[in-house]
């Protein structure tokens, strides 16, 4: 039992009010124990602690630890350029934190777009009058006087009404307006007529209603709820790199310590075994990593605007990459949302029954034409317009209307027709069509149309040759069929009667059921909107790259088939679910069903959304679903990817989403998921890029340790490497357009790794060793060259030992150019793809052969990092390794395209 | 299991509604319903006299429904005087309406919800009024954690709930994530999680089995307190029956208290039972 179905001195005694109102004492002592009537946001961890979760995850402490360790030597040993280094350590520590923060940061703006739909006051009746207050000081009980325009501010049963109408558009996503009523319903609340919910509007009429919920307990509240506590979790690409840096964080801490002990063990000093602990991590750790994500989904994501994709927080990009299902809507998005009359059915298929349809459309519709142009709901404007270009414009008194109502599916309107002189030939029809309908005693028709399940029981003749003939089974079968026929040629199929009223029946005119009964059935039209020429390739695209797409429509199964069959998107025979079947069936059923290859839901409402996407994320889908209402909010929130529609999408829907679509367009939904899945394979790219230098970083310091050296490479030289010249090279990896392929793949498994052992392998086992070959050479080169022999110990500041450690940080910058090009592919040859292809990575080898020049020419650059300027011998030397890099690649690719 | 129930009334309406479902309870259980209000020192005779009102309302209605009902009025401490009243008529189980300081308020210290859980020798049915267009709750969500007790009376009192309310019962678990340290979260599928069913919710849907309520249940990995309230609201649940929470204060401080949290977030009616009846 639920107040909708109380009478109204029950609905008072349950909530301890009368129709006098609430004493302002009593309204006051009801305040202070429910709180004010707002919407609330849940609580949530606090802005500033998820920035500084980015400072104590395992990567980060292991910063933190090598900084100050720095500081510790810097103390001890002043002078040796410590300090910097621990600055430089701590510096990207920040900058990490910084992009990270920045990748995985939303505006949360989605309550603010609700809380604008509430009003700021109410006029409510205390003490037996009537008395405006501040919305947010309603409380139960109380009793809202509503009269039109009135936004509602808490959801209330209604206890007077006079053609009370409201729009429940913001809870419903139906924009036609609801007669309300006082009178008992048995049915569910949100159904009910006479419950008025918080956030709608009164579109006309008056009355009084009783508040039973306030604030975050009404329907609006639900969804405030909802919007702002559902999260879709981390994307899949955090996950990746929180397993990704977890793994670098224990290998570098590893090696660390392993040889860190080593030392020790073969006598090392502890200066030395600290240095090289604190270079080892530092060499390990790919501290460009973070920035060049951020960067490449940044770029990523204005490739996407480009292609009329709004992306609001950077790591959807790579999500939309990974997503396996796609829910989408119909109607504007699948469809161009442009209805026109396609069929139009009689039993008699003569022009006078066809004229009596045409009339009906044309006075059953709340449409107009007006300076030329049609105004209204696309079904309606159609409707009229293919009534008006038939009969021409018919003046007729409208007397009343019963609204369009989801539930009733059926809308009726009573007029009273005036014959209009100066008619066309073929308006004559409809002359005399109204004078059939006016030869009795009475010029009063009420006109209907709706679904034919909720017209033709409503009829108990047919007009048939302008006679009318009592309705029996076979007409009825014969009328279904013909509805059927037209819903599977993919149409909105609606059913059109009318009724003849007499004189004294008028005094009946609003009582709903004289109106409708004992209808004449007239016939059907069926009205197509047609799909966008894009889709049917979009479709074919997500079949080919395995992700499914489930269609989630208002409409009725049959047209949504014929439409699903059009597209492409199904072929067999799809499991269809109507919703009320879907409300019926339990997680259980209902994940048997979503298990299936083709799936289609008709006649759903937004609300059933959520559920879809919950049951598909359990199944250890990603999802991605599309919504433009209020209360597509949550789904959208729970989605891993919630597309909201830029045309005709509300605020709340674009603030409650990851992306908008600027086209309102399923196609740019394909070519998003095409650049993510670009973005994906470009980070895999980059990261071999990135990860192959760690391994010419890191055999200078086991070299140092094992075989007593000086030490080839400084660490500020490697920060100089992993934030320096490797970064605007990998941003130019990032950048790589998509390959043909990338849509001919399914979607990447949930367990497939970013770091995987063939990325690992290719860039520690493979490229990295002939990248430390090259820096081992140049260091050992200029070393011989200037006359050192092994053993000999160097200062720091020994020119000699400063040039050496130069050539080694050349020949990473130089084998790095090499391995830039190489990486552009994985197994397709670098010459086949254009080796010039990608303009942008010029420019970065250019920046990077500049700044590699400042560090080695510049005093500057020497300063900062400890390098000295070193012959042309060196580069030439050195440049054979470059060449070596990208050739050994192409035979490894070769290698691997043959196997 | 339950022969005496009280409900502690004042001049709120909260308290009324609280009381209904009392009275329903005592409907169902063939229980006597003892109607109690106790005017602290410092109260306005107004709202001596609305409480008074409260009470004859509830009581006519409990003699509407057939009960054995008696009332009582009282002045003093509410947590003194319904403790000696529970202690004198030996009641098995009282109900009592949280107010807005128990919201507002860390872990409800110092409410009297809170001393009223903690002092009295009987089970306690907190019950937080948020929704009152849900007269009859049709669809009651109850969550459950991996070790409970009072499992017996937990069950027995969700089992007379949906009689009452010719409910459907919606068994809800909340569990930490699967974790691997190199992996990260494990996701498991929901039939994953069932074979993960804790033995204490497996011998909770057991009792339920012996009292013939129909029930579903639902397994999800995440943050207990918000997946309840979004399971709440998400499938509109008309009510939540819950446990009190038995962590320390402490320990709510450093891990957080689910109980408190969906205590304040709750989109529907809540009950918190602090069971006291040993397991059979």
């Amino acid at each position: 039992m639920k107040i909708n179905s109380l009478t109204k001195d029950e609905v008072f005694r349950s909530l301890v009010t009368s129709a006098n109102g609430l004493t302002e004492e009593e309204a006051e002592k009801r305040l202070q124990e429910s709180g004010f009537n707002e919407i609330k946001e849940t609580r949530k961890t606090p802005l500033f602690l998820k920035f500084l979760g980015q400072f104590t995850h395992l990567l980060a402490i292991l910063l933190w630890v090598g900084a100050i360790l720095s500081f510790v030597s810097e103390y001890i040993h002043p002078g040796e350029g410590m300090l910097n280094l621990g600055i430089a350590v701590v510096g990207v520590i920040f900058i990490n934190a910084v992009f990270t923060f920045f990748q995985e940061y939303r505006a949360e703006k989605a309550l603010e777009a609700l809380k604008k739909m509430l009003p700021f006051n109410v006029k409510v009746i205390r003490n037996s009058r009537e008395l405006e207050v501040p919305s947010r000081d309603v409380v139960h009980g109380d009793i809202l006087f509503l009269t039109e325009g009135d936004k509602v501010s808490a959801d209330a049963r209604i206890i007077e009404d006079t053609m009370l109408k409201v729009n429940n558009a913001p809870l419903t996503g139906e924009s036609e307006p609801l007669l309300r009523s006082q009178e008992p319903f048995k049915g569910e609340l949100l159904i009910s007529p006479n419950i008025i919910f918080a956030g709608t509007t009164v579109t006309s009429g008056s009355g009084k209603a009783v508040v039973f919920a306030t604030g975050m307990r009404t329907e609006f509240g639900r969804i405030a709820h909802l919007t702002s506590a559902v999260e879709a979790g981390l994307s899949p690409l955090q996950k990746e790199i929180i397993r990704a840096t977890r793994l670098i964080a224990v290998i570098a801490a590893a090696v660390g310590i392993f040889f860190f002990t080593l030392g020790f063990l073969i006598g090392r000093s502890f200066w030395e075994n600290f240095i090289f602990a604190i270079g080892i991590t530092v060499a390990l750790i790919p501290e460009g990593l973070l920035p060049t994500v951020t960067l490449a989904l940044a770029m990523g994501s204005q490739r996407m605007a480009k292609r009329k994709a709004l992306i609001k927080k950077l790591t959807s990009v790579e999500t939309l990459g990974s997503v396996s299902v796609i829910c989408t809507d119909k109607t504007g998005t699948i469809t161009q949302n442009k209805m026109e009359v396609k069929n139009i059915w009689t039993s008699d298929n003569q022009k006078t029954t066809q004229n009596y349809l045409m009339l009906t459309a044309f006075l059953c519709n709340n449409a107009r034409f007006i300076d030329q142009e049609y105004k209204g709901d696309p079904t309606e404007t159609a409707l009229l317009k293919y009534a008006r270009e038939a009969v021409g414009s018919v003046t007729a008194e409208r007397i009343s209307e019963i609204p369009f109502d989801s539930d009733r599916k059926r809308m009726t309107t009573l007029y009273r027709i005036e014959q209009q002189s100066n008619r066309t030939v073929e308006q004559q029809n409809i002359n005399c069509c109204s004078t059939a309908l006016l030869g009795y005693c009475t010029n009063f028709v009420s006109f209907t149309k709706g679904a034919l399940e909720s017209v033709l029981p409503l009829c108990s003749h047919v007009l048939i040759n302008g006679e009318k003939t009592a309705v029996d089974e076979t007409t009825k079968e014969t009328i279904r069929n013909a509805n059927h026929t037209l819903m599977d040629k993919g149409l909105r199929v609606l059913a059109f009667a009318y009724k003849e009223l007499r004189a004294e029946s008028l005094e009946l005119r609003t009582e709903n059921s004289e109106l409708e009964k004992d209808m004449v059935f007239l016939g059907l039209i069926g009205l197509e909107d047609p799909p966008r020429p894009e889709v049917p390739e979009a479709i074919k695209k997500c079949n080919a790259a395995g992700i499914k797409v489930i269609m989630i429509t208002g409409d009725s199964s049959r047209t949504a088939v014929a439409i699903a069959r059009e597209i492409g998107l199904v072929n067999g025979d799809p499991v269809l679910i109507e919703g009320p079947e879907f409300i019926k069936m339990s997680d259980v059923e209902l994940r048997e069903k979503l298990s299936m290859k083709e799936i289609i839901f008709s006649r759903m409402t937004p609300k059933h959304k959520m559920r879809v996407v919950s049951l598909l994320k359990e199944q250890g889908e990603r999802v991605a679903v599309t919504g433009d209402g209020v209360n597509d909010a949550p789904a959208l929130r729970k989605a891993d990817i919630g597309i909201s529609m830029g045309l005709s999408g509300t605020d709340v829907a674009k603030e409650a989403s990851d992306m908008i679509l600027l086209d309102d367009n399923f196609a740019t939904i394909v070519n998003a998921v095409e650049e993510g899945r670009t973005v994906y394979e470009n980070i895999k790219k980059f990261i071999t890029y990135i990860f192959s230098s760690n391994i010419p970083e890191a055999v200078p310091y086991l070299a140092y340790i094992l075989l007593n050296i000086p030490l080839p490479l400084t660490i500020m030289q490697i920060l100089a490497v992993d934030l320096g010249t490797d970064m605007l090279p990998a941003l130019a990896l990032g950048a790589e357009k998509p390959t043909s392929a990338v849509m001919t793949q399914p979607p990447r498994k949930p367990n497939e790794r970013l770091l995987n052992f063939q990325l690992m392998a290719r860039a520690y086992l493979f490229l990295g060793p002939i990248e430390a070959a090259a820096c081992m050479f140049g260091f050992f080169f200029v070393l011989y060259s200037g006359g050192w022999h092994w053993g000999e110990v160097l200062t720091v500041n020994n020119r000699l030992y400063m040039q050496a450690t130069t050539a080694c940080l050349t020949a990473i910058i130089l084998t790095q150019i090499g391995n830039v090009f190489a990486c552009r592919t994985h197994k397709e040859s670098v010459f086949r793809a254009g080796i010039f292809g990608n303009r942008l990575m010029l420019w970065a080898i250019l920046s990077e052969i500049l700044l590699s020049i400042f560090i080695i020419y510049h005093p500057w650059g020497n300063r900062i990092f400890s390098t000295a300027p070193v012959g042309l011998s060196v580069w030439l030397v050195l440049i054979p390794f470059m060449l070596l890099v990208f050739f050994a690649e192409e035979f490894r690719k070769m290698f691997l395209r043959r196997v | 299991m339950y022969k005496k129930i009280l409900s502690a009334v004042n001049e709120h309406l909260n308290s009324e509604i609280s009381a209904r479902y009392a009275l329903e309870l005592a409907r169902v259980t063939s229980s006597r319903i003892y109607l109690c209000y106790i005017a602290e020192k410092n109260v306005s005779e107004k709202a001596f006299r609305q409480a008074e009102e409260t009470v004859r309302r509830l009581f006519l209605r409990a003699e509407d429904m057939g009960l054995k009902v008696e009332s009582i009025f009282d002045t003093g401490d509410p947590v003194t005087k319904i403790r000696e009243i529970v202690k004198t008529e030996k009641i098995d189980i009282v109900f009592s309406a949280t107010r807005r300081e128990d919201v507002q308020k860390r872990f409800y210290a110092g409410t009297i919800a809170r001393r009223l859980s903690l002092n009295l020798p009987c089970s306690v049915a907190l019950v937080r009024v948020v929704h009152m267009g849900r007269i009859h709750p049709k669809k009651i969500l109850v969550p459950l954690k991996a070790k409970l007790e009072h499992i017996d009376e937990r069950a027995y009192f969700t089992s007379m709930f949906a009689e009452a309310f010719g409910s459907n019962i919606f068994l809800f678990h909340t569990t930490k994530p699967a974790t691997k340290f190199f992996h990260g979260e494990l996701h498991l599928t929901p039939v994953e999680w069932e074979e993960k069913l804790p033995e204490d919710i497996s011998h909770f849907i057991e009792h339920l089995n012996r009292y013939k309520v129909t029930h579903e249940k639902r397994l999800v990995p995440g943050k207990t307190g918000r997946h309840i309230t979004i399971e709440a609201a998400a499938k509109r649940f008309d009510l939540v029956i819950m446990g009190a929470s038995e962590r320390s204060l402490l320990r709510s401080i450093f891990k957080g208290n689910p109980v408190e949290e969906v205590l304040r977030e709750t989109p529907c009616d809540l009950i918190i039972l602090k069971a006291r009846h040993e397991n059979k």
